[in-house]
């Protein structure tokens, strides 16, 4: 309706205009993609509409026969997983992917995530009392903003300290950047533990004994999500799935609309070749602090969704092996690929929660059956990192750019030998050469032309080698 | 030649460029990694709206020089001064400079020796990211896609077509650029540059590995640029046919020193440059 309201408000009314005409043009562009493409268009949006029914599905259809099922299907938890993994993948797509800038400390900044929702919205700070969350009895202990709020903050925060470890780790390249990222992962969640029984001096600052951060035993309860007096917790059943839904398709939406923008170019200009970014007139400084920030903010989401969820939150939760975890669906999904990295973390957090705590399961049963005890014993779930590193080195060797690859990585790993481009250079100059040839000799030029033009019928495949090639290319994307 | 250094000079030289008509003026720039002096005190002037050429051997200190001009190395002493601003100044005993990035805005624009386009983005993006400092939307107009950051990229791109439509390149804007070949590569690495809306327009080798007739077409292609776009060309060269074939002044680097400086015509005939070229014999037969 506002799009009907006269001009004025400024920036924002015009903002807001702009997106009430772009929603009221979705009709029209779905209609436009069915036609263009009716096959996938019908595929994707049978995809979507499975996905938005899925934990209805779940619950009534399969949870009561899931023993007769031939394989386990991803619960509430599971699919919530799914989703924070999802945020988090997204995130760190941008600063790997994007940006290419390889960062293994990536879970620092889901626990900073994580952590900003515990301290913002739980009875942690005990000795103040500071309720904003209209779900919250007045007057309780603590702090307690309403979750969207928390959750924006989280982001920020995250980002915050993204643009803060970047700063340091600017002039460091590829293995080196690697490992300073790596410690940082490191060192955030051990200031988490460590963070109790504090005594600090400062000024007017004075902390005796104090529990700054919950210690070994984190933070517990936080308050769950709650919008209008409807819970997302985890006790809540599948609520949490769908606030996860939501937070994930705003994830998306921002990290396309970032890589479809200047910053986006200059990102891929910087992973392309860095000096000559440079040289073009892209602050590498900047734009690299950006892609640490932004990308950080994604796992403020995601932290924020953890701790809100599941009502609690430890340092034991963010070990070096979930910045592994993310990294691997990156790789596995399709580095560059916001759909691909999507696929990446639903199918890893798939076989880390579900698939191998099933397959134990079922070699527990057989175990028993066979009076086996040893056979009872054998847990997939115990060495999870053992059976995704194994997928990971077959990704390598049968299909490195992942199952859903970006363009760029396709063609970098499947084109034909870079002399292709300089042979097919060679062609062409030796076509030029030709028609200069050809001008001379004058008089014959009609028939020259004709035969040339019979040669470039005859000759038209072989010579539209490498647009052709980029033509499938992108077909298939 | 050299101006006498009158001690430190604290204060960045702004806008005293003696004589209007000069786009860039380098005095006494030298630049020393660890014990080899690559530029040693040239000074060096780009008129505006010339076309001007630095020729040397393998190893004379161009590509440094070049280097030294967009702010990817800082000299080791020395002073350019650019468009009345400064881009290198001195400051306590040794010199500081701008960042590429800066010089860019300036007005400065490149393409390099070995061909260095985003190699698998196309060729539309490559010339969008040469926009890149002439874009004023933020990140937050991404995310949010305000009006006026659809405006400006869709601006953008229009103005990206007609560049790529200027080297004649229109045809191939969703292709990825190495799949270019390689006459075209170099045409879109100019076209990026051009992006740039540079004043001065340095060209390192640009009709490197091409033949005759490619080579011929990249002169015209050059001449036209200027007359076209009101650019400053400085180009670095080997072939000799285009450097004497296009250039209006041309100056002689040898040893990281100015061997030899003038018309295309005058350089030809000094025996110093015969003799750096072909060797002393040559000079005297």
């Amino acid at each position: 309706m506002s799009a009907a309201r006269p001009a004025g408000g400024g920036a924002l009314g015009v903002w807001l205009r702009g997106i009430v005409r772009g929603l009221a043009e979705i009709p029209d562009e779905y209609a436009a993609a069915f036609r263009r493409a009716p096959r996938r268009t019908a595929l994707v949006t049978l995809l979507l509409a499975l996905v938005v029914v899925y934990p209805f599905i779940y619950r009534y259809v399969f949870l009561p026969r899931q023993s007769a099922l031939p394989l386990p299907l991803p619960d509430d938890t599971v699919m919530v997983f799914m989703l924070i993994f999802a945020a988090l993948a997204i995130g760190l797509n941008i600063v790997i992917g994007f940006a290419g800038l390889l960062d293994l400390g990536y879970v620092a900044f889901y626990a900073l995530g994580a952590y900003t929702a515990a301290f913002l919205a739980s009875p942690h700070w005990h000795g103040v009392s500071l309720v904003l969350n209209p779900d919250v009895l007045p007057g309780s202990p603590g702090i307690h903003l309403p979750f969207w709020i928390v959750l924006w903050l989280a982001a920020i925060v995250a980002a915050t300290f993204g643009a803060l470890l970047g700063a340091p780790t600017l002039r460091l390249r590829g293995d080196y950047l690697a490992i300073v990222t790596l410690g940082f992962g490191e060192i955030v969640p051990i200031i988490f533990k460590n963070l109790i029984n504090v005594d600090f001096a400062l000024g007017p600052i004075k902390l005796v004994n104090a529990n700054l951060t919950g210690g070994p035993l984190g933070i517990n309860p936080i308050d769950p999500p709650t919008i209008l007096g409807i819970r997302f917790g985890a006790i809540s059943g599948f609520n949490a799935v769908y606030l996860g839904m939501v937070i994930v398709l705003m994830s998306i939406v921002i990290a396309r609309n970032l890589e479809r923008s200047r910053m986006g170019r200059a990102w891929m200009a910087i992973r392309e070749d860095e000096i000559a970014a440079e040289m073009m007139g892209v602050n590498t400084v900047r734009t690299k602090l950006l892609a640490f920030g932004l990308g950080a903010s994604f796992a403020g989401f995601g932290g924020a969704l953890q701790a809100s969820y599941q009502g609690a939150t430890t340092s034991d939760f963010f070990q070096f092996s979930t910045s592994i975890l993310v990294v691997i669906m990156i790789i596995l999904g399709g580095m560059g690929n916001i759909w691909g990295v999507l696929l990446g973390a639903i199918t890893v957090v798939y076989v880390d929660k579900t698939l191998l705590p099933w397959i134990g399961q079922r070699f527990g049963d057989i175990g028993r059956a066979l009076d086996s005890p040893e056979l009872a014993r054998i847990n997939p779930a115990q060495f999870n990192f053992l059976i995704l590193g194994l997928v990971l080195v077959f990704m390598m060797r049968f299909r490195p750019e992942g199952l859903i690859p970006s363009t760029q990585r396709r063609v970098e790993l499947h084109e034909a030998p870079p002399d292709q481009a300089i042979a097919s250079a060679a062609v062409i100059a030796d076509q030029a050469a030709l028609a200069t040839v050809a001008e001379q000799t004058a008089a014959d030029a009609a028939t020259e032309q004709a035969l040339e033009a019979e040669a470039a019928e005859a000759e038209a495949p072989g010579q539209e080698t490498p647009s052709q090639e980029s033509r499938e290319a992108e077909d298939q994307s | 030649m050299t101006v006498a250094s009158d001690g430190a000079r604290a204060v960045p030289l702004t806008g005293q460029v003696p004589d209007d008509r000069l786009l860039l003026r380098a005095r006494d720039v030298s630049k020393r990694f660890g014990g080899l002096l690559a530029v040693n005190s040239v000074d060096f002037d780009i008129p505006r709206g010339s076309i001007v050429s630095i020729i040397g051997p393998n190893g004379a200190g161009k590509t440094t020089f070049f280097n030294m001009m967009t702010g990817y190395y800082t000299p080791s002493q020395g002073e350019i001064t650019f468009d009345g601003q400064p881009i290198v100044w001195q400051k306590g005993k040794g010199a500081r400079s701008r960042s590429p990035h800066e010089v860019t805005r300036l007005g400065i624009g490149r393409t390099f020796q070995n061909i260095r386009l985003f190699s698998t983005m196309s060729a539309l993006d490559n010339v969008l990211v040469g926009m890149h400092s002439h874009l004023r939307s933020h990140w937050w107009d991404a995310v949010l896609r305000t009006p006026s950051m659809l405006a400006e990229e869709a601006d953008a791109k229009e103005k990206a077509m007609a560049l790529l439509d200027l080297v004649g390149l229109r045809r191939y804007a969703d292709t990825w650029a190495r799949h270019l070949p390689y006459g075209d590569q170099r045409r879109l690495e100019i076209a990026r540059a051009i992006a740039s809306r540079p004043k001065l327009l340095l060209l390192d080798e640009p009709t490197a590995g091409m033949n005759t007739g490619e080579t011929r077409g990249m002169i015209a292609f050059i001449r036209q640029l200027r007359t076209e776009l009101d650019l400053t060309v400085l180009l670095i060269e080997h072939d000799m046919r285009v450097v004497m074939g296009i250039s209006e002044r041309v100056t002689v680097l040898d040893h990281g020193e100015v061997l030899a400086e003038g018309t295309p015509d005058e350089v030809r005939r000094d025996p110093k440059v015969i003799e750096a070229y072909l060797g002393r014999g040559a000079a005297e037969a």
